[in-house]
């Protein structure tokens, strides 16, 4: 019987999610304690995120039977899926938090240990490696009936999911967009895309056996830019001096736009953290109780090693105010035209930082600089992530000659805790805190 | 009587076997390779002849093995460790479905089949962690005899760990340890585990079948073979003499095929 | 006791003389070695006042640059050892694309007219930019990107597009393209295909004899000289080669590319035949099939959509999986060696998959992982012979 798992997911949804989250005590405020001499006190709008999360992980799991199940990569066009009703799942979400719990190098071992090389992408290893034991912080991802995918970040989500489609024996949607080298008009480049898109409907159509609800299409674009100009608001508020947010709470709270972008949760709650932000800017409180230096962070996060990063730096008086990462998914957003979705969409996701020749990185990483006021970068030359790193010693030099802003490269991983070298690390930073404070 | 030798050359050690046709064991020898394989090859068979009580000439057929096994000049054919390793411990051990064998400078995990086949193998050969040449290190920092390190570890009440999975890193870990006065045994338990592990992951990589064999000198600390046998949960046999299960396949391999 | 195997001198498997593997050596090998390839770029350019392209790895049209009287000189393992890379690039990133870049920086570049970076991964993708925007801006580069979308339509058209593209910044340089020269090199296009296709099914069907290592130095002058000169060579190897090739293992390749050569040479001293090849250097840049069209541009998006499926690519895995078992069959293949350039994430990515799958259908595989121009170790001539022994 169908309907069944549906009427269960329905409860799920309705009764027994907030019931868990309760008995998780996510979301209870905690009793009253001792100020932090580093920070200011939590964002209150953290426990709404926990909730949030929280929720799309349970909820995953009664998906199954109840709806069909997507795995999507950070960068797709999922506006052109939601109309379909799929529960949407974001394996590279799910690798960071694994990554940010440490477990990260537990789940890449298992998959070395099948044949995967150890110098492969360290999301890929880990969500391959989990499929084997299923034993995460969020549990084994519910399993996919479709994969959709775009090359936009990077190519290496291509060779991942096209492991993922063998294994699971399951379609897996391509949105291909090239790399833009140069600068010329869009032409062929617009119309291939625009053309796959129109492609990919109609297989989507054939899939589901749904016909595509342009109306619902709409008012997800809708919804999508919304929620991505807000998380572009939010990301601004950091411009104040002192920020109200670190670029490190920034890496927490862009999980609804990476993984519920379209979805009203997602605009709900920036609408929140905005309100809270602009408040605290209001009032001054800044989010590191010392800002004396301010910080961008180049590549993604270094994940298992957040925790410790945020007090290293905070004790130095310094907050990363702007990142190339974080503002990956507010960038194009003034691209998206509701009267022309599909070529709208394909300019707004092909456009963004990784799919941009390095002049396009360069020149927008001088802009964040001057308008949050940055003295100095921390440059994560990341072994996963190789469309991020390669160029990155250039970007280094260049900036220091074009803007005389002093930078740290350091060498780790995103989710991978193993590669890590302490010491050589600790070092590094140490002499950039010296070049910053005799700046 | 037929007579068949097998001379291993490793780049630490050279063993030398000789068999009689019935396979039994006539003559053996273990020295060390010094700096001239070819030299250490006439060297440990002269000693196993020795043995023996045999002459060169009454051996029919010779097959070398080894790092070194083109260095030796009065072998008729050159075979590599793995298929001698898997067919020595085979005839050993007639059910052994894998190998084990954890050398000097690298590590091997051999699929054995019937008749001592090599069905799948894999080999960590470009790092030191999961070799003797960890343990030799970390002896050296702890100033202990490498014969001495099984003894010591399973008088161990606890363990330290040791998180670096690099050679390099992980002796700074110890003598971090050495300093803050950790029990030597508990290093020692420690190290076991950390070589263990690495180990361990090269066996996934071939999958455990059938009854597990270890081989090598490795195989002689009995501390490291407690932790396989633990991590891996069934029995770890160990020949009377696992370091010269290479020498031995070879001669095998010399009686299948003749002069 | 009888010596069955040949003295060898050193620990390096080296070949000394052309019939040093025996019966499968090449009677007059100094009719098919490799032309120095610095002298015969000096003398296209004098000669024949062609213009000179470095390229790197990846497909792109080749018949369009001859059409413009230029000569595409492909990068895949430059002998040049790294120092200046080393600034640029990271330690985890792969060898092709350190030794390529070591390339540009060198004075050597600067006598090119032009570099073609085809679209192959991420690592060329940012290389191409760093080249174009910072390291060279000078030099001329140009970016070729290949279509990846499953939907034939739309790539097809983008394909054509993406040509006609690059012919019009060519001819922005150098001069409006002829279309008899079009006509004439697509049509060339095609014979080197054919010629290609035929040798490798004589090596396939046992055929060929010639060594390993010869048959790739041979088969990799593709990747300089001009078709008008490799075309009769490959006529003439074929002449001189063709015959009853002895008996000995046969294996398959895949990977990137068959460097260091010294594991050629390492199987031929093992009497070990290469039967046929997934290399995309050599036999994963042969279509599958020839096109059907007359126009060079339906034909050259033809020809790259009948390309075998490739770790680059989005075929699916099954794909490849199923050539290499027919290629295996075929070639009367025992197993497969899958020959990788360190930090290669497509190769490696693929791996896992089509050894499980090719261990299903009874076909043992290995894996090398090495560097270029790095030699041939110990350790990797343990892991081969170890595999060889293997094989029935």
């Amino acid at each position: 019987m169908t309907f069944l798992p549906a009427i269960r997911y329905r409860f799920m949804k309705d009764i027994g999610a907030p019931a868990a989250m309760r008995f998780a005590k996510i979301g209870k405020k905690r009793s009253a304690r001792p100020p932090d001499p580093l920070f200011a006190p939590p964002l209150a709008a953290t426990r709404r995120l926990k909730e949030l999360i929280g929720r799309h992980y349970f909820l995953s799991r009664y998906a199954p039977g109840a709806m069909p199940v997507a795995w999507v990569t950070s960068g797709a066009p999922v506006e052109i899926l939601r109309p379909f009703g799929y529960y949407t799942l974001y394996p590279e979400n799910h690798s960071a938090l694994c990554g940010a719990q440490k477990v990260g190098g537990r789940l890449c071992a298992h998959a070395e240990e099948h044949g995967y090389s150890p110098d492969l992408c360290s999301y890929a290893r880990i969500d391959l490696g989990h499929a084997l034991t299923g034993n995460t912080p969020v549990g084994r991802l519910p399993r996919p009936d479709l994969l959709f995918a775009s090359n936009n970040i990077c190519q290496t989500v291509l060779y991942w999911y096209k492991i993922l489609a063998a294994r699971y024996d399951i379609p897996l949607i391509l949105f291909d967009t090239p790399y833009r080298f140069g600068d010329a008009e869009d032409g062929p480049d617009l119309e291939y895309m625009v053309g796959q898109m129109e492609a990919i409907i109609l297989q989507l159509e054939g899939i589901s056996g749904r016909s595509f609800d342009r109306e619902a299409f709409s008012r997800t674009i809708d919804l999508a830019k919304e929620t991505s100009l807000l998380w572009g608001r939010v990301l601004a508020t950091m411009k104040t001096r002192p920020a109200p947010m670190t670029i490190f709470d920034a890496f927490a709270h862009m999980l609804p736009i990476v993984s519920l972008r379209g979805l009203e949760s997602a605009r709900g709650y920036y609408r929140l953290l905005l309100e809270e932000l602009e408040e605290r800017a209001e009032r001054g409180i800044g989010a590191i109780r010392e800002e004396r230096k301010r910080l961008m962070w180049d590549n993604i996060a270094i994940w298992p090693r957040m925790r410790e990063h945020a007090n290293l730096f905070a004790s130095h008086g310094m907050a990363f105010v702007t990142a190339t990462y974080t503002n990956a998914w507010a960038e194009t957003t003034p691209l998206l035209d509701p009267g022309r979705p599909l070529e709208s969409l394909a300019k707004a996701y092909s456009c963004v930082i990784l799919n941009h020749h390095l002049e396009h990185r360069l020149n927008l990483m001088e802009r964040l600089i001057r308008e949050y006021r940055v003295d100095g970068l921390v440059i994560h030359s990341a072994r996963s992530c190789k469309p991020y790193s390669v160029g990155q010693y250039d970007i280094k030099r260049l900036l220091l000659e074009r803007l005389s802003i002093p930078s740290v490269v350091i060498e780790a991983d995103i989710a991978d805790e193993r590669a890590y070298a302490e010491e050589q690390t600790r070092t590094r930073l140490e002499a950039f805190f010296e070049a910053l404070e005799n700046a | 009587m037929h007579y068949a030798a097998g001379i291993d050359v490793g780049s630490l050690s050279t063993e030398a076997v000789i068999l009689d046709s019935e396979a039994r064991i006539v003559g053996e020898s273990i020295l060390e390779t010094g700096f001239h394989s070819t030299r250490a090859a006439e060297k440990a068979f002269e000693a196993a002849l020795a043995q023996a009580g045999l002459p060169a000439e009454a051996i029919e057929a010779a097959v070398a093995t080894g790092y070194g096994r083109i260095s030796v000049p009065f072998a008729a054919k050159r075979i590599t460790e793995i298929s001698c390793h898997a067919l020595g411990a085979w005839r050993l051990f007639p059910d052994t479905g894998t190998v084990i064998d954890i050398g000097g400078q690298d590590s091997k995990v051999i699929q054995v089949g019937t008749g001592g086949r090599v069905l799948d193998f894999t080999m960590n050969d470009k790092c030191a962690a999961g070799t003797g040449r960890f343990l030799d290190v970390m002896a050296a920092k702890l100033e202990v005899p490498l014969g001495d390190l099984g003894r010591l570890s399973l008088e161990a009440r606890g363990e330290a760990t040791i998180s670096s999975v690099c050679t390099v890193f992980a002796e700074s870990e110890v003598v971090s340890l050495v300093a803050r006065n950790h029990p030597r045994e508990e290093i020692i338990r420690g190290i076991h585990r950390s070589i263990v592990h690495r180990v361990v992951s090269m066996v996934k990589v071939v999958g455990v079948q059938g009854q597990v064999t270890m081989t090598g000198g490795v195989a002689l600390n009995q501390g490291v073979v407690a932790l396989l046998s633990e991590e891996l949960g069934r029995p770890v046999r160990v020949p009377a003499e696992p370091r010269t299960v290479g020498a031995f396949g070879a001669a095998l391999h010399a009686l299948k095929n003749g002069a | 006791m009888k010596n069955t195997f040949p003295e060898s001198s050193g620990r390096t498997a080296k070949m000394h003389g052309p019939d040093a593997s025996g019966e499968n050596s090449l009677p007059s090998s100094e009719a098919f070695s490799a032309p120095d390839r610095k002298d015969y770029i000096q003398a296209q350019k004098a000669s024949h006042g062609r213009k000179i392209f470095g390229v790197f790895p990846g497909h792109y049209p080749r018949e369009l640059l001859w059409s413009f009287d230029i000569l595409p000189v492909e990068i895949w393992d430059p002998p040049i050892e790294t120092s200046r890379a080393d600034a640029h690039l990271q330690s985890y990133i792969c060898p092709v694309a350190k030794r390529g870049l070591e390339l540009i920086l060198d004075s050597r570049a600067r006598g090119l007219d032009g570099i073609l970076f085809p679209h192959l991964c991420d690592t060329l993708q940012n290389l191409a930019s760093l080249t174009a925007h910072y390291l060279q801006p000078d030099l001329p580069v140009y970016f070729f990107y290949t279509p990846k979308s499953t939907c034939p339509a739309p790539a097809r058209r983008y394909y054509i597009q993406q040509t006609r593209l690059l012919a019009e910044r060519l001819a922005k340089r150098f001069g409006p393209l002829d279309p008899a020269q079009w006509a004439a090199r697509s049509a060339q296009a095609l014979e080197l295909d054919r010629a290609l296709e035929a040798l490798y099914a004589l090596r396939a069907g046992g055929g060929l004899v010639c060594s390993n290592a010869e048959f790739y130095s041979f088969v990799r002058q593709a990747e300089y000289l001009h078709p008008d000169d490799f075309l009769p060579r490959i006529e003439r190897f074929r002449a001189v080669c063709k015959g009853e090739a002895t008996g000995g293992k046969r294996v398959l390749l895949s990977g990137i590319l068959s460097n260091p050569p010294e594991i050629l040479e390492a199987l031929d001293d093992l009497g070990v035949r290469v039967a046929d090849d997934d290399l995309l250097n050599a036999g994963r840049r042969i279509p599958a099939h020839a096109p059907r069209s007359a126009d060079p541009w339906e034909r050259a998006a033809e020809r790259f959509f009948a390309l075998p499926p490739c770790s680059t690519g989005s075929s699916p895995l099954k794909q490849r999986l199923e050539r290499l078992a027919a290629m295996a069959r075929s070639a009367s293949a025992g197993g497969v060696i899958f020959w990788t350039v360190t930090f290669c994430e497509p190769e490696a990515f693929d791996l896992p998959e089509l050894r499980s799958g090719l261990k299903r259908l009874g076909l043992p595989s290995l894996v090398i992982e090495t560097g270029l121009n790095s030699g041939l170790s110990g350790q990797t001539a343990t892991r081969l012979e170890a595999f060889l022994e293997m094989l029935p």
